[in-house]
């Protein structure tokens, strides 16, 4: 939808960079995101994709420093050349909001559930504008008939717990949207929701993101809806980036056996209903049992023996990466005597 | 709405009665008798004037009998005459009740005003040394009765500082410094156990809220963090607040029996003190049916108030 061919030439947005994400737990402090990075750049699409338990929402959640219980150990956030992990927590505040929007996993829980709708978009409008109320309130009004809210200016006086799933989304979507953000982070935002809902959600946000102009990080453990949405794909496991890619090319021809697995897990009118579908075995490891060498390589179909080893992210044409010996150009006997002892 | 506290209200109609019941038939299961007490000086009392008395008082009657037309008296307003001096109940219970309500409104004021900044301090420095502290006093001000705390700072301050209450009870509007300092101390004992309970309560119910996603939602927006607890994490933690409010006015009612007593204020709690050790039954019950009364009406405010609260609420209940 967005050209992206240029990805490396544009300046970008919002740049993560090595980011590793602690948290302190009772079994001692565990790693939920060790080593992601990407880019994202203005309109861009971005898929964060990934299993449970891949770091993704982790990943998320760390950009605008909501992380509950949790501290960025390591790594740089750069939004518009300043990194966020420096500024202090008033700027932050700034940029939440204002700048940078996120909508949630669960619009269930996600609304204060003792303030209407309309006192909850207000709020969100005035903590970055200085304007009267009734300005504020006509903007919420303005804001429901985008997010497909009918009869908005009744509606404003409407609680949470009078609304069902997809219109507390799009109430959500709506409070996101106050400010006109330049970025848009969606976590997961159609999970709880019927699968017709979620189609319309989803389509909600293609068209606002259009209408204002917004780059959009969209985390999801769904393929189809990364084919469906995606200009670029960022593919977690176990609390790396495995893979990214421009999504055309990287879900046509993946260059590591985790996004190979992926899309193979996803049905589609030609899969052999006889057989069972193709998941993937086992499960992420926990955090606090990384195996050493390659995360994935006890679940990965071409492990061999230098998959005990980390591997390089190696870089591929068109800006592609994928973190696999598979495709490391060089011999290995060479690499093998490197030690690599940092995941031990 | 308007329904809800009407049905309220008949259910609190039905508890004082049976509460009324309760207590007036308690109160002839305790040793001792109210005649022989009054006569108990006379020397060569006769059985004649000890049945002359009782027939006087209405004892010789049936107890249900007795119940019956106590009942059917108060319905009426009349709750009887003092066994002691022929004073009406309810000119006793004008005179009394004023005191007590605003004793007991001091003490909740001041379990209030200590209990909440004190959760919300403890929750916001969750595990801190100030959290461990206040746990340690909460835990304290839970446990300790009253009435001990009462006689502690009695006994304290007059030996440590030779400082005393003041002796004499002043109304609010003869001698307000007098009276305000006199009702301080016993509404600081009542009121500890609130204090201690209102911030154990809050801390733990601002600590789920503060991990909700709705909190995050707002974070997200850019609030403050003084937004963030004081708009929203405050507001939908004060339920469980409000209902420990509505049982520690009780602990505080039954408190002011005896801190009363101790501090020399005449309140309904030093009025039924002093009536229960001589068995004047009508005022007992009278004082308990207006105890109950009181204790029935604040919770009733504070169910009304989780409706204020909380729109849900107020949707179930209509």
């Amino acid at each position: 939808m967005w050209p992206n061919a240029e990805h490396e030439q544009t300046v970008p947005l919002l740049r993560v960079a090595d980011l590793r994400v602690e948290f302190d737990t009772a079994r001692g402090t565990v790693e939920a995101v060790n080593d992601i990075g990407f880019e994202v750049s203005a309109e861009q699409t971005v898929a964060i994709v990934g299993e449970s338990g891949s770091g993704k929402s982790v990943t998320a959640l760390a950009v605008l420093q909501l992380l509950d219980g949790g501290r960025i150990a390591n790594g740089q956030i750069v939004w518009d050349g300043q990194d966020l992990s420096a500024v202090d927590k008033s700027r932050m505040r700034g940029i939440r909001g204002e700048d940078i929007a996120m909508i949630f996993q669960d619009p269930m829980t996600s609304l204060d559930p003792l303030y209407s709708i309309g006192d909850q978009i207000v709020e969100a409008i005035r903590l970055h504008r200085k304007i009267s109320k009734t300005e504020a309130r006509d903007r919420a009004v303005e804001l429901l008939g985008q997010v497909g809210i009918p009869d908005a200016r009744t509606r404003l006086r409407a609680y949470p717990h009078e609304l069902s799933g997809g219109q507390r989304q799009r109430v959500m979507i709506a409070i996101a949207l106050a400010c006109a953000p330049r970025l848009l982070i969606a976590d997961e935002p159609t999970t709880a929701l019927d699968v017709t809902i979620e189609a319309q959600v989803l389509e909600l946000i293609r068209d606002l993101q259009r209408q204002y102009q917004m780059a959009l990080v969209l985390v999801t453990h769904d393929m189809g809806v990364v084919a469906e949405m995606a200009d670029w794909v960022v593919v977690c496991y176990a609390g790396q980036v495995v893979e990214q890619g421009p999504a055309g090319k990287l879900l046509t021809d993946p260059q590591h056996p985790y996004t190979e697995a992926l899309l193979t897990a996803i049905p589609t009118p030609e899969t052999d209903k006889s057989q069972p579908l193709g998941a993937i075995g086992g499960a992420v490891p926990a955090l606090h049992e990384m195996p050493p060498g390659c995360r994935f390589q006890p679940r990965c179909r071409h492990a061999w023996q230098d998959c005990t080893q980390p591997p390089p992210v190696v870089r591929l044409d068109g800006g592609r990466s994928s973190r696999c010996w598979l495709r490391a150009p060089a011999p290995t006997e060479s690499r093998r005597a490197e030690p690599e002892q940092e995941l031990a | 709405m308007t329904e809800y506290v009407i049905r309220r209200l008949l259910y609190g109609l039905l508890v004082v009665f049976l509460v009324t019941v309760f207590v007036f038939l308690a109160l002839r299961l305790i040793p001792g008798d109210v005649v022989r007490l009054q006569l108990a000086d006379a020397p060569g009392v006769t059985e004649e004037q000890v049945d002359r008395l009782a027939a006087e008082l209405g004892l010789n009657q049936p107890l249900f009998t007795q119940l019956g037309t106590f009942l059917a008296d108060a319905v009426r307003g009349d709750f009887g005459q003092s066994f002691q001096d022929g004073e009406q109940v309810t000119t006793l219970i004008g005179e009394r009740l004023p005191i007590t309500l605003q004793l007991g409104a001091m003490a909740v004021l001041f379990g209030v005003l200590a209990g909440i900044p004190l959760g919300v301090l403890s929750a916001v420095r969750r595990n801190s040394w100030l959290d461990q502290s206040l746990r340690l006093v909460s835990v304290a001000g839970i446990s300790i009765p009253n009435f001990w705390l009462g006689l502690l700072m009695v006994t304290y301050l007059a030996l440590l500082f030779t400082w005393s209450p003041p002796l004499v009870y002043q109304g609010p509007t003869e001698d307000l410094s007098s009276n305000l300092v006199h009702l301080a101390l016993p509404a600081l004992a009542l009121g500890t156990s609130t204090m201690a309970s209102i911030a154990r309560m809050l801390r733990s119910s601002l600590l789920e809220v503060l991990h909700s996603n709705f909190i995050r939602t707002v974070r997200a927006k850019g609030a403050s963090e003084l937004r963030v607890i004081g708009k929203h994490a405050m507001r939908n933690s004060v339920v469980p607040v409000f209902s420990i409010l509505g049982l520690q006015v009780g602990h505080i009612l039954g408190g002011t029996v005896i801190l009363e007593s101790i501090f020399g204020i005449p309140g309904m709690g030093m009025l039924i003190f002093e009536s229960v050790q001589m068995r004047d039954y009508p005022v007992v019950l009278g004082c308990v049916v207006v105890y109950g009364a009181v204790f029935v009406l604040i919770n009733l405010i504070v169910d009304v108030c989780y409706g204020v609260i909380d729109p849900r609420i107020r949707y179930a209940r209509t």
